[in-house]
Parts: C-alpha cells; structure tokens; sequence
C-alpha cells in the first residue's frame, strides 16, 4: 500500500521535525536539498509529459479543464467554509 | 522559486519530448515514486519543526478545524462537479481536486498513473493558488474574512498567507496557517485514496 507508506514516511519526517534533531545549520541545509530534490522530481514529472505525445498535443484542452477545475474547487471551498463560518467566529 | 519549477518542468519536457528515449517509460512509475518519499520526507520535518500546532490549536478551539474540512470537502466536491461537466472521471477529478493547491506534490502523485493527468493536476492546482492569490482580498472584503482562507487551500500555510494576513487579522491567519498544514497533509493521503474508487 503506497498510502501507508507515505503516512509513515510524512510522521517519521514530522517526529524528527518536531524534536528539533537538526540545528538551524543543518535544517538550512536540509532546506536547500528538499528543494533540489523537488526540483528533480518536476523535471522527471516534466520527461514524463514529454514522452507521452498525446498529452503535448492535447495541452490546450488539459489548459481548459485545468481551469474549470480550478474554478470549480475555489468556489466550492469558499461556499463550504461559509456553511461553518458562523459557528466558528463572529464577523460583521 | 515559481520560476525556477516552470523552467525545471519545461526543460523536463523537451527532454522527454526530444532527448530521452521511449524504452524508460515502464520505469518512470517506480523513479517517481521514489523521488516521492524523499520529498514526503522533507515535507515532514517542515511540518513537524511548525512547533507546538496542538498548543495553537488548544487556544483557538478544535472548532477552527472545521476550516480545512470543509474546504477539503469543497475542494473534492468541487471538481467532481467540474469534472463531470467536462466528462472527466469522476475519482479522476477528485484525486485532482485534493491536490488543494499544492501543485508540485499533487502533480508529481498524479503523473504516477498518468503523464495526462499528471499534467492535469499541475496546470489545475498552480492556477487555483495564482486564482487564490488574486480572489482572497476580494473574497475577504465581501464575502467574509474566515472565508478568504478557502481559496488558498493548502498553499495558506505559505504562498497565500501574506495575502491572507494583509486581508484579515492575526486571529485569521494563525486559522489559514492551521489549515494550510491540516491540508497540506491530507493531499499525500486523499489523492492516491480517490485514485483507488472508481
């Protein structure tokens, strides 16, 4: 279950977050390595796109639907919390 | 940093496209999955060295964790619906829904099943946080302040926070960060959980 593993990995990174394991040097550094390693991964993310010719030549319509769907998830976020929002905090 | 990933997934692309040979497809799976738990990894120490969030959270009343569910709830309800207008699948379009912003992650999960929806999944959750950005002064003004944290999704815990906090007051943007962390870890779990319905 790959589900189960990212849980595990996210709490074991979160426990040695939390009890400060790092000095700040470390952590910096730390810093630095999170962002290449995302960086490598968007670029691998990226090669996969390429080698896939049909999602290059259907990138207008994904363009569209991406923006429908994030419209969509906007709208839709907003209308929940303010189903709650009166039961959370006062505001005028 | 935006920058920095656009390039990145450019020059990944025309890498793809020009360079790197068909015979590696059937194992991009397992190298992303891979690159995956590293970052994951990361994202952990980020959160955990967040500090003491149940102490904030005490002060504030678990109530305030309503905010990210609902938003959550929102978000996946959200492009189902969407998805269904343009006749995506609809686990398909939850899956990128639960992305809640947050695009390198959400995008880099997705492109495991799919190139197509992984770059769904970016070019979605990278204009929800640019939508975000400009919507949560609007949304503050006249819908209401606990509401422009919605928008955001996972991304108030950074990107959107400043702007939130500029909107708002400190009450909500101690809220957005609390719900941008609740978020945040929820994408690594849903957006595979929807991949596996339907």
């Amino acid at each position: 279950m790959d589900i189960l593993l990212y849980v595990i990995i996210l709490a074991i990174g979160g426990f040695l977050g939390y009890r400060r394991l790092f000095k700040p040097a470390v952590m910096n550094r730390l810093d630095t390595l999170q962002n290449l390693s995302l960086l490598l991964l968007l670029f691998i993310m990226g090669v996969n796109i390429g080698l896939d010719q049909e999602v290059i030549y259907t990138f207008g319509t994904i363009g569209f639907q991406a923006i429908v769907l994030a419209a969509f998830s906007i709208v839709f976020s907003v209308i929940g919390v303010k189903l709650v929002s009166s039961r959370i905090i006062k505001q005028k | 940093m935006t920058l920095a990933i656009l390039a990145t997934v450019a020059l990944g692309i025309a890498s793809g496209f020009f360079i790197i040979p068909q015979s590696i497809v059937p194992y991009m799976g397992t190298i992303i999955n891979i690159g995956l738990c590293i970052l994951l990894f990361f994202v952990g120490i980020d959160i955990g060295n967040q500090g003491d969030l149940f102490k904030k959270l005490k002060s504030m009343g678990f109530k305030i964790l309503f905010v990210p569910i609902m938003v959550a709830v929102g978000s996946i309800v959200g492009t189902i619906i969407g998805g269904t207008l343009l006749s995506l699948p609809w686990n398909q379009a939850g899956a990128v829904g639960a992305g809640f912003g947050w695009y390198s992650l959400s995008a880099i999960e997705l492109s495991k099943y799919s190139a197509q929806l992984g770059t769904l999944a970016f070019i979605t959750n990278i204009s929800r946080e640019v939508m975000a950005l400009m919507l949560i002064p609007v949304v503050a003004r006249y819908i209401g302040k606990l509401e422009s944290v919605a928008p955001g999704g996972a991304t108030t815990m950074d990107v959107t926070l400043p702007v939130i906090s500029k909107s708002t007051d400190g009450n909500i943007a101690v809220i957005a960060f609390i719900t941008g962390v609740v978020l945040s870890s929820m994408v690594p779990v849903l957006v595979p959980l929807l991949m596996t319905f339907g």
